[in-house]
């Protein structure tokens, strides 16, 4: 923490606030997909609770972004009411957990589409492994089980890689970023193009 | 009515909330997450002082929330090892086994909930960041971030009207469609995050410009201890636990969580 500004703190938290409602608005959505194609319904917009991790490590670049900003997210979830209580703070800390190995990987030097993309995934995985034991999953047959860990893989690398990039590149185009890493390397990029 | 919950000690609250969560997920039947959450939600009407007709619309919520999930288990089950062993539901054939595992995820669920509910509803945001510092020795700056941010909501819904009021004036027509909303809320996510996070900016500058140096060694206006009552309430609600499940196992409906689905 002691390598942090202290307004990349509160960005951070900002950021995660904002997304903790954000997230706590998908969750009706997921339950309306759910009551159509049942468990495997989340899955398709899974994706979308993992996406502060990634903005967050994309547009900060320090270690414990992705983690720090899904646990206050997920935190301020719970706080505001979500059903699952204090046990939803463990879901957020494994979900932060899976994007920041993936950006661990790279010993937090690479923030590409790839990465980004890999981070989302990384989550995807995480969550489901805590879901299975959380969830009763098991209760499941073998083939659905396997068509969710998928979809929620990809619904990971697409929502929130893609998406968050965007949305984090959009931000930096105005301007507010500037003094953040992202902003620091799109005026990199500009001066020497 | 009492308000004994909501003097509890915010951190170890939350610490006997996530410790009983988690013990009940190795429980794997009906009969313990049932009388457990009757009791949980029996002690939280006598001993909290909460907004009842809000904990009432939340619990209706998850039950109907675990109706829809109840059905799912049913409807998506794994072969179970006992095919015949079925029981009727509705003209429905349907394994025992499935039955009895789809009530134990369901159940398991409303623990869960009345569970969190007691904590949510008894515990005020700021008192519980506070004791997560005082207590968990979480980073000042990381406290005072979480709660700079959780101070923006409010303003952050004025300005969502400002924006909204600002592209009328200026004859942006509302959206028609699905491209169209989804256009919509991206004119008007960036500019409110933007705006957010130049607030957030100049709030560090703020205070730190007034000596805000997010040192562990601070004092506090507000200072919260860990008294006997939190540790007799811990314990308790262990106790709780474990008689219940002396009675279960009496009783005969007890299982554990063995990885047996």
């Amino acid at each position: 923490m002691n390598n942090w500004k202290l307004k990349e703190i509160i960005v951070m938290s900002v950021l995660s606030v904002v997304f903790g409602i954000v997230y706590l608005a998908f969750l009706p959505i997921g339950k309306i997909l759910v009551s159509f194609m049942g468990p495997i319904g989340y899955d398709f917009i899974f994706g979308i609770w993992f996406i502060v991790s990634i903005i967050a490590a994309y547009i900060i670049r320090k270690p414990g972004a992705a983690f720090l900003s899904e646990t206050i997210a997920a935190t301020v979830e719970m706080l505001l009411g979500n059903a699952m209580g204090p046990i939803i703070i463990i879901t957020g800390i494994i979900q932060g957990l899976g994007a920041e190995a993936a950006f661990a990987l790279t010993k937090w030097k690479r923030y590409s589409l790839w990465v980004l993309m890999l981070a989302g995934v990384g989550a995807a995985i995480f969550s489901f492994v805590w879901g299975y034991f959380r969830s009763g999953y098991a209760a499941l047959s073998t083939p659905y089980i396997l068509g969710m860990l998928c979809i929620r893989m990809i619904s990971g690398a697409i929502i929130s890689g893609l998406l968050g990039k965007a949305i984090s590149d959009s931000l930096a185009k105005t301007g507010v970023l500037s003094s953040f890493a992202l902003g620091k390397q799109i005026r990199k990029e500009r001066s020497a193009s | 009515m009492t308000s004994l919950l909501n003097q509890l000690n915010p951190s170890i609250k939350a610490f006997t909330v996530i410790l009983l969560v988690c013990l009940l997920t190795f429980v794997f039947d009906p009969f313990t997450p049932l009388v457990y959450c009757l009791f949980t939600i029996l002690l939280t009407f006598v001993c909290g002082k909460i907004a009842w007709k809000r904990y009432m619309l939340y619990f209706l919520i998850i039950i109907l929330l675990s109706v829809g999930m109840l059905w799912t288990t049913l409807a998506f089950a794994d072969e179970p090892n006992r095919p015949h062993d079925t029981m009727e539901i509705l003209f429905w054939d349907i394994p025992k086994e499935d039955v009895t595992v789809a009530l134990a995820l369901t159940l398991r669920m409303l623990a869960f909930a009345s569970l969190s509910f007691m904590f949510i509803f008894t515990t005020n945001m700021v008192h519980f960041i506070l004791s997560l510092m005082q207590q968990c020795k979480l980073s000042p700056k990381l406290a005072y971030g979480v709660l700079a941010g959780y101070r923006f909501l409010p303003l952050m819904k004025d300005e969502l009207n400002q924006i909204r009021a600002a592209h009328q004036i200026r004859g942006v027509r509302r959206a028609n469609g699905i491209k169209e909303s989804i256009q919509q809320y991206k004119r008007y996510a960036i500019p409110l995050l933007a705006g957010a996070i130049r607030k957030a900016e100049r709030t560090a500058v703020a205070m730190e410009s007034k000596g805000f140096s997010g040192e562990r060694q601070r004092t506090f206006y507000r200072t919260f201890t860990v008294k006997w009552q939190d540790w007799t309430f811990l314990v308790g609600m262990l106790l709780l636990f474990f008689i219940i499940i002396m009675i279960s196992i009496k009783l005969g409906y007890f299982s554990w969580y063995k990885g047996q689905f």
